[in-house]
């Protein structure tokens, strides 16, 4: 039987990611696949306890190492925007960082930079080139024109205005936060 | 050695230079884990990101080479610069530890 889920995270929350998908397999919800931007879809199988950890490689990177992953005990589960999903029953871990990815700081923060350099700049610079330009001049223009499209369309661009500041400050402090914590 | 890899490379994380030294013998990366996981008595275990990224990178910086492939594993190998790079930090850990041991 499988079961859909939507479930939206940012590009700073894979730690709660990681811990809502161990919880949904200790219910008896095995991940099958992701389904873009928020979507995901289970098998529903015999509740286990299941250790799921997420790594960001940029999507243009060279990655075969599913071989290598393997003999570490992870089970590659698929990818989604750079996003690699691994999975390992808790009960083959044995010490603390077998149930971690990365196991030195350098190589923590130098994923945590990965995700500012490719993600988060990329946002900002959406933001700053796209919406706030495109809101100003609709804004001006339905003023003028007094249209309800114009209206409507500036109302389009004042919500992703308000979506994109919150998304900017949210991840900024959250990956500002992981980052303090590691060093 | 091109300055750029000295500052990159010395000194070195304690999971670079047990790698950079496991592979004086070719290796894959579980092995390396493996070996150093005996090595430091369970110590040190080397995930399989981290491990992947550092082999990852320092092939690109030559400091080791692919040497074969067994059963869809990538072996690699030190090579000479990789060699200059380990005997360098070798001498800085033995002045390191040389000096620990003076009475102050």
């Amino acid at each position: 039987m499988k079961k859909k889920f939507f479930r939206f995270f940012t590009i700073a929350d894979w730690l709660e990611e990681e811990t809502w998908l161990r919880e949904q397999s200790k219910k008896g919800f095995k991940l099958c696949k992701m389904n873009p931007p928020a979507g995901y879809v289970f098998e529903k199988v015999e509740p286990e306890d299941v250790i799921y950890k997420l790594e960001y490689r940029n999507a243009t990177a060279e990655f075969d190492c599913n071989q290598m992953y393997k003999d570490y005990g992870w089970e590659y589960c698929g990818t989604c925007f750079g996003w690699n999903y691994y999975r390992k029953p808790a009960s083959q871990i044995n010490s603390e960082n077998e149930a971690e990815l990365y196991s030195d700081k350098e190589s923590k923060i130098a994923m945590l930079d990965r995700i500012i350099k490719t993600r988060l700049l990329p946002l900002l610079c959406l933001f700053f080139c796209c919406v706030i330009p495109n809101m100003t001049k609709l804004i001006r223009l339905s003023s003028r024109t007094a249209m309800l499209s114009d209206y409507i369309l500036s109302g389009i661009f004042i919500a992703l205005f308000i979506i994109y500041v919150y998304l900017i400050l949210h991840c900024s402090s959250k990956l500002r936060k992981i980052k303090k914590d590691l060093e | 050695m091109d300055s750029k890899i000295e500052k990159i490379y010395v000194p070195m994380t304690e999971t670079g230079f047990y790698i950079l030294f496991c592979l004086q013998t070719p290796q894959h990366g579980y092995g390396i884990t493996q070996k150093v996981k005996e090595m430091t008595e369970g110590e040190i275990v080397i995930s399989a990101g981290t491990m992947y990224g550092t082999l990852t990178k320092m092939a690109k910086d030559g400091l080791i080479h692919f040497y074969s492939e067994e059963d869809k594993r990538k072996l690699y190998q030190i090579s000479d610069l990789g060699r200059e790079v380990l005997e360098l930090e070798i001498k800085r850990i033995a002045r390191l530890y040389k000096n620990s041991q003076i009475k102050l």
